[in-house]
């Protein structure tokens, strides 16, 4: 009985046109993603880089559990109806009298089904085969074809999660016979996983969260999270513990739900239902069985079938339908866990640092992120089942005889919608309203929660809306229309990977707007709706498709419903459709032309061409002598509420070099400007896309010589769609490299050496070795100019505050506008900044410093913290290295970005960087990250601002590793050594989950690119275990000799190597090995205990025993290991039991063991630290024995992560008394 | 006012012709058209209700031309159809008031007194709050007359209403039908003769899409006064009995010997005897003569 069953199944779903249409879909989807990530549209768009091979492993099984997530939305209408099918068609009555078994029938439904999307899901696999070879790949990111790869996504991946997804969909549906709620239990499902990663992504949780992720990704992501370029493209998935426990785990869920089904599922004619009340008391009923005549007189109604009557009634179907919305389950489930995982959402909330910020309201709406999708799929199922509503309950026959025009039966459908989204909307403002009040925040804003969620969000979605209702209505099968309309907002954006690059074309597409406490909004509203304007016509238009589109009676044939559709076409509505038509195409052009014509708009691909010809045109003059700017004297004039400039200056540069200087080669930006040299000469070519300009001398500038050059710059005017100024109306933010001409070549180029081969450019060194001495005439700051003079008029609206580095040396008013005159009193970096908003001002005092703060309205939640920090950095910097070269230090809030940097004496800091932050000082709190970024920036002063590396190799470990190692040795002051550990492993997950994103290479800190995770995050933990190798007074020493030769030196300037030769100076022989661990090569640990045990002897005290095993190896720029150096050996131990001996290479190190107790402090457990001292190791496999006072707890190997290693969780191991 | 269809026809995809090339004309009162399963009844219904176009022909009511102007028939149809379902979880109150909305009833007020109305007319009044969808069979068609009767109609159309109701409720529904069909057009389909010889005031007969007979029941009847026979007969002589005679019906007694009727003009034999035509006799002698001829 269960083959036939089976078959039976089976042959019905092949004769069913959709199972070929899903095919189709995922081969599709499939073939596009795989052949555009292989680079299909390379002569479309931009190329694709060529480090990452496309079909590794890790890349076959990313794309085939991507899309397969897709194939959850088919469950309910492939695997759940299997069952409910025979009930719907009223099989059941009879199917479940025949002679089969419960097991045959539930087996044979579940097992068909899962086959059937296996195979549907299999074609995924045959896409992305043929997608990746089609001709016009990038044979260079495809590998040889492994057919491992493709079998472990299916076996250890997609089978047993349609097994799993599958079973809980059946049974759902099975139950409550209603497929919209195995769609929601789909979400649900989705949103769990959502939730789960949220809660569990910090480190130390990942193990539990890769076995509770139902789809077994983060199980993946457990052991290939760190995985280097080298290892994503060669190695192949291991099947370890975290995965064969969380497939195991979630099997075993799956073949539990399928025990329920079986358990409970009985061949009975009613639905599983349950109610809230208990069950009704039953009752015999009986009826009168004789009725009599009755006479009929109606009462007399008016009947109204006006066009106005008719709107009344279409706003009262709407109700009707919402009503029907409303009361469904699967509307209510959304909203109550969508509820629940907007809180969960928010209070995760943008917290880089683990430290969230106050509950601004723009900060609340952020939150509804997860919520979108939520929206989104409501909108698109609703659309199917109102639009079906009357057809999926027979009701049709009886609706549709009513005199109700169709215009109002749909529009009440689109209605209803409408008002659905306007409820889950709602959801986002209640969730954002209980957060702020549990959070003790009562500045509710609701007229910025009602104009986002009700104005800009809502238009959005009420597109969708129409696109839905259009797309429902001609498919006629609401679950069909759901998958269509899914993969329609996938897919829609993605159009750009092919080279759709504009808005303009795709369907919804618009740019997006931000929001921030200065400048609100900013020019992106108006933006924003004049696109969301343009696809509400498009809407308006898809609506007159639904109008002759819907069905009114009968089913119709396609061909049917064509010819109806022509009759429906009457004048007036061919005349509004035309109009609609004509006024969408008009506003598209008008788009168009705004931002293609009357501005120059490049697309990916011929920016691309546009770098290449750059490089090819002007890189020959790179080396071309041209003379140093010596002084800056500028005037800028910012129009805060024009969002204009006008800016003017004088250069003064000098010929520094020892030839004549003929020509000099102007790099400017885009604006309307006018260029003035105080020396005759010639504009001989001038460049109007680059922008690079030669002027030839009449005669040319001698070594010693300067020459002025004076320029007026302004910005072309705003409009609507195209902005043409840094300037905003509230918190400009502008530096000069962005407004002022600078001279010479600057740089810019692609960086991949297979794109670059393509473009038949050399490969790309990126920047020259520090021992090329050559190279060391220019900073990475800037290269046309060593120290300059400077200074700078600015204005601003009359009640702004307008900033420059340097001093104010005036500040007046004049015809309403503000003027603040500023100069610097020593030579600074020709690199500044201008900030103006509507600020207030905290001032302090650091010895004789003035410190000042110019900050937001509403925003002074950190002032203190960051004055405190200002100081601390002060302190420690002068302390330990040299003066402070100013007399004022300031910090200026700019609207957002996340980020602050340092410029002379003049710190302009995002508001999102530290303003809003909500520090925990309890110490168990988050990192207080203010505080650090205000070290951070303050040491910039020296470690940029005094020595400046030279545009070599290497040259950010000067400046920002070494701000980041104030940074944490400030903060270890302040919270001690023990505290560091939060920030130290923070440092360590950030360097090892950045470098795998790493597509060129990766270099040894001091011959790094320049790549953030070098510099910062490697950078601090190397010199934070530097200096605690060799001693912090002894390093710091070293670095202050170092600071006292090369602080405000001319050219050549210091390169890395300077520096770590102070550094190996003071290094003791025996701990040389770390100069070229961590300085000169990449060089990892894996260090771990194996076993500690501990017992309590006689005299009180306790001897602790720790096995443990240290190993070392290095990676190439790649990310390939090696364990031994050139030419030299490795070591290996082979543990007891294991058949794979660990490799390391040869240890001569100094490892520290700890021993800790746990101990309470005001009634919290804090841990003590009983024993730390550095162990000299030799091996790999070791045990010491260490008698400690008191009752330990815990025991580690390098307990507090100063070395890096990719497994830093395993250093330290909870004790197991005896 | 006068439902007149001429020349219609409808074929639908799969080749079935459902109406073929039909005229018929209706009046006031009740009409009852006849017809074997599958006889194109529904079809022809549903093309009156506007539910579906035919291929050609045209259909009038009064001044209304129905193919044309399907709102205007809309105004003042009532149809209820073979088979149709409700929205779950709603009550008859509920539902009904949403109908009178659909059919152009503005205020308020006046849609509550009417749906009162057609539930006490239906007997409906006291499960007004039940929810519809766990109505019985019974309660559910007159559910039907009652959404019916929202727009004081004047086409009533009603297909086989009364398939699967118990005699009770059978009756109680053709009560009130023929209650509020005393001063409109109501047309009125099955296959039950019984329906059609209680109620109506005129009748066709419907089958293969075509109109086989039109004739007022009584006027049917007599037609055949005279020509119809009966005997009784032992089963197994069935077959020459339908071989000899042109046989219309056959019963069972109790004792496996069957009556059965034929239709002849001349008494067909001595063992027969003249019986009073039944509306049966003519619904057979209809259908009979459209069958196709074996040959």
């Amino acid at each position: 009985m269960f083959s036939t069953i089976f078959f039976h199944e089976l042959k019905y779903w092949f004769k069913k046109p959709a199972f070929y249409i899903y095919m189709a879909i995922f081969f599709m989807m499939a073939l596009f993603f795989a052949a555009t990530t292989a680079g299909i549209f390379d002569g479309l768009t931009a190329s694709v880089g060529s480090s990452l091979i496309v079909n590794s492993p890790i890349g076959i099984n990313n794309l085939i559990n991507g899309l397969t997530i897709l194939i959850f939305f088919l469950f309910p209408s492939i695997i759940g109806v299997s069952v409910y099918r025979d009930f719907k068609s009223e099989m059941h009555t009879i199917l479940y009298s025949y002679p089969f078994t419960k097991a045959n029938y539930l087996f044979a439904k579940f097992f068909s089904s899962i086959l059937i999307v296996s195979l549907i899901v299999l074609t995924i696999a045959i896409g992305m085969f043929i997608g990746f070879r089609l001709p016009g790949t990038n044979g260079d990111v495809v590998g040889a074809f492994a057919f491992k790869s493709y079998f472990d996504a299916y076996w250890l991946f997609v089978l047993p999660n349609i097994l799993l997804f599958g079973a809980i969909v059946f049974a759902v549906v099975t139950f409550t016979r209603n497929i919209a709620a195995g769609f929601i239990t789909v979400i649900l499902l989705l949103f769990v996983q959502g939730l789960t990663e949220s809660l569990l992504s910090d480190p130390s949780q990942r193990y539990l969260a890769a076995l509770l992720d139902p789809f077994g990704s983060a199980a993946t992501a457990y052991d290939t999270r760190y995985w280097t370029v080298f290892e994503q493209n060669e190695l192949h998935i291991p099947i370890s513990d975290a995965i064969l426990y969380n497939r195991l785990i979630w099997l075993g869920v799956a073949s539990l739900v399928f025990g329920l089904v079986y358990r409970f599922f009985s061949f009975s004619q009613n639905a599983m239902t349950f109610s809230l009340f208990g069950s009704k008391k039953s009752e015999r009923s009986t009826k009168r069985n004789f009725g009599g005549i009755t006479r009929v007189n109606l009462p007399k109604v008016s009947f109204d079938h006006s066009f106005f009557q008719n709107l009344k009634t279409t706003w009262k179907i709407s109700n009707f339908d919402f009503k029907f919305i409303v009361k469904s389950w699967p509307f209510i489930c959304i909203v109550l866990v969508g509820l629940i995982v907007v809180l969960f959402g928010l209070s995760d909330l943008g917290n880089p640092f683990a430290t969230p910020t106050y509950p601004k309201t723009w900060r609340m709406l952020q939150g509804g992120g997860l919520f979108v999708f939520a929206i989104n799929i409501c909108t698109f199922l609703y659309a199917g089942l109102l639009v079906n509503r009357s057809k999926i309950a027979s009701m049709n026959g009886l609706e549709d005889v009513t005199a109700i025009p169709n215009w109002s039966l749909f529009l009440s459908k689109l209605i209803a919608i409408v008002k659905m989204q306007i409820v889950l909307l709602a959801v986002v403002l209640v969730a954002g309203v209980l957060f702020q009040t549990y959070k003790g925040y009562y500045d509710f804003e609701l007229g910025l929660y009602i104009k986002e969620l009700f104005g800009l969000k809502l238009i959005n979605y009420v597109i969708w809306a129409f696109l839905s209702l259009a797309v429902q209505t001609l498919i006629r099968n609401p679950y069909l229309g759901l998958f269509v309309m899914i993969v329609l907002t996938i897919g829609i954006p993605l159009l750009t990977l092919a080279g759709i690059e504009q808005d303009i074309f795709k369907f919804n597409e618009s740019p997006g707007f931000s929001y921030n406490d200065m400048n609100g909004y900013g020019d992106s509203l108006g933006r924003y709706l004049l696109y969301k304007g343009y696809w509400f016509i498009a809407g308006l238009l898809l609506l007159i498709i639904t109008a002759l589109f819907w069905v009114r009676g009968l089913p119709h044939g396609f061909k049917e419903r064509l010819t109806i559709a022509n009759s429906r076409f009457t004048t007036p509505v061919a005349t509004t459709f035309v109009i609609l038509l004509l006024s969408f195409f008009a506003l598209g052009f008008t788009i168009f032309k705004q931002t293609n014509i009357n501005n120059d708009r490049y697309t990916s691909k011929e920016r691309e061409q546009l770098t290449v010809d750059w490089e090819k045109t002007y890189k020959k003059y790179e080396d071309y002598a041209q003379p140093r700017i010596v002084s800056v004297k500028t005037n800028l004039d910012i129009f805060p509420k024009k969002r204009d400039f006008e800016a003017s200056g004088d250069y003064l540069m000098v010929n520094k070099s020892n030839v004549a200087i003929d020509s000099v080669f102007l790099n400017h930006n885009d604006y309307i400007s006018t260029f003035e040299f105080n020396k005759p000469n010639t504009l001989v070519s001038e460049d109007t896309i680059y922008h690079f300009d030669i002027y030839q001398l009449k005669t040319p500038l001698q070594p010693g010589d300067s020459l002025n050059l004076h320029f007026e710059i302004r910005n072309k005017p705003n409009t609507l769609l195209v902005t043409n100024s840094p300037i905003v109306s509230n918190g400009t933010f502008v530096n000069n490299t962005q407004l002022f001409p600078r001279l010479g070549y600057s740089g810019g180029e692609l960086t991949d050496d297979k794109t670059r081969e393509k473009y038949g450019l050399p490969p790309n060194e990126l920047k020259p070795e520090p021992t090329d001495s050559t190279a060391l005439g220019n900073t990475y700051i800037s290269k046309d100019s060593d120290w300059i003079d400077f200074e700078a008029t600015v204005s601003t609206s009359e009640d702004q505050i307008a900033i420059a580095p340097g001093y104010l040396q005036k500040e007046w008013t004049k015809d309403g506008r503000r003027y603040f005159h500023y100069k610097m009193d020593s030579k600074m970096l020709n690199f500044y900044a201008f900030n103006s908003a509507e600020y207030l001002v905290k001032k302090d005092k650091w010895k004789d410093v003035n410190l000042e703060i110019y900050y937001h309205k509403g925003h002074a939640y950190n002032l203190e913290r960051m004055m405190k920090g200002m100081k601390a950095s002060l302190a420690y910097n002068s302390e330990n290295f040299s003066p402070y070269q100013h007399k004022q230090l300031r910090i200026v809030e700019f609207p957002s970005g996340s980020f602050a940097q340092s410029f002379p004496n003049t710190i302009p800091f995002a508001g999102d960087a530290g303003f809003i932050a909500d520090v925990d000082d309890s110490g168990d709190g988050g990192i207080d990250y203010t505080y650090a970024i205000t070290v951070h920036e303050v040491a910039h002063q020296w470690w940029a601002h005094q020595v400046i590396g030279a545009d070599v190799l290497g040259a950010t470990m000067l400046s920002e590793s070494l701000s980041e190692y104030v940074s944490l040795k400030v903060l270890e002051q302040e919270i001690g050594k023990t505290q560091m550990r939060k920030f130290l492993k923070k440092s360590l997950d950030d360097y090892l989950t950045q470098r795998t994103f790493e597509r060129k290479r990766e270099n040894a800190l001091m011959y790094n690119d320049g790549q953030g995770y070098i510099h910062y995050q490697k950078g601090s933990l190397v010199f934070y275990a530097m200096s605690d190798y060799i001693g912090e007074k002894k390093l710091n020493n070293a670095l202050q000799r170092y600071v006292e030769k090369v602080k405000f030196q001319e050219p050549p300037y210091t390169t890395s190597v300077d520096m770590v030769n102070y550094i190996r100076e003071v290094t003791p022989d025996s701990l040389q090995y770390l100069i070229k661990d961590m300085f000169e090569t990449i060089t990892l640990y894996d260090n771990r205990v194996v076993k500690a045990t501990s017992k309590a002897l006689d005299n009180g005290k306790y001897q602790v025993d720790i096995e443990f095993e240290v190993s070392k190896y290095r990676n190439n720029e790649k990310g390939r290991r090696f364990y031994a150096d050139e030419g030299r050996d490795s070591i290996s131990y082979t543990p007891e039991g294991k058949t794979r001996p660990i490799l390391s290479l040869p240890l001569q190190d100094y490892i520290d063991i700890g021993v800790f107790a746990e101990t309470e402090v005001d009634g919290k457990q804090k841990e003590k630290e009983l024993y730390l001292k550095k162990h000299k190791i030799t091996d790999i496999h070791n045990k010491v024995s260490i008698i400690v006072d008191e009752k330990p707890s815990e025991v580690g190997v390098d307990p507090y992560n100063k070395l890096i290693d990719t497994r830093s969780g395993d250093n330290r191991e909870r004790l197991q008394g005896e | 006012m006068k439902l007149v269809i001429s020349n219609l026809t409808k074929t639908y995809k799969n080749g079935v012709k459902a109406i073929d090339d039909l005229n018929l004309e209706i009046g006031t009162g009740m009409f009852g058209l006849l017809g074997p399963n599958g006889a194109g009844k529904s079809s022809l219904m549903r093309t009156i209700a506007t539910l579906q176009s035919p291929d050609s022909g045209s259909i009038t009511f009064g001044d209304i031309n129905v193919l044309e102007d399907k709102m205007a028939l809309r105004k003042v149809l009532g149809y209820l159809p073979q088979s149709f379902g409700v929205y779950p979880k709603l009550s008859a109150e509920d539902l009904l008031d949403y109908f009178a909305s659909l059919k152009g009833i503005g205020k308020k007020s006046d849609r509550q007194a009417l749906v009162k109305e057609v539930l006490d007319i239906t007997n409906l009044y006291e499960v007004r709050k039940k929810h519809v969808a766990g109505y019985s069979g019974g309660m559910k068609q007159r559910f039907g007359i009652a959404q019916l009767l929202l727009n004081s109609p004047k086409l009533i159309i009603v297909d086989e209403p009364t398939a699967g109701l118990d005699p009770a409720e059978r009756h109680r529904f053709l009560n009130v039908l023929r209650e509020v069909g005393t001063n409109c057009t109501v047309i009125f389909s099955t296959h039950i003769v019984e329906d059609v010889k209680e109620l109506c005031n005129d009748m066709a007969i419907l089958n293969g899409g075509r109109i086989l007979k039109q004739a007022t029941p009584s006027h049917a009847r007599k037609e055949l006064i005279g020509r119809i026979w009966t005997k009784l007969i032992d089963r197994d002589d069935l077959e020459a009995n339908e071989a000899k005679y042109n046989l219309l019906s056959s019963n069972y007694n109790e004792d496996n010997t069957l009556n059965i009727r034929v239709f002849e003009d001349e008494m067909p034999g001595a063992d027969f005897k003249a019986v009073e035509p039944q509306l049966d006799d003519v619904y057979f002698i209809a259908l009979k003569q459209d069958e196709p001829v074996l040959s």
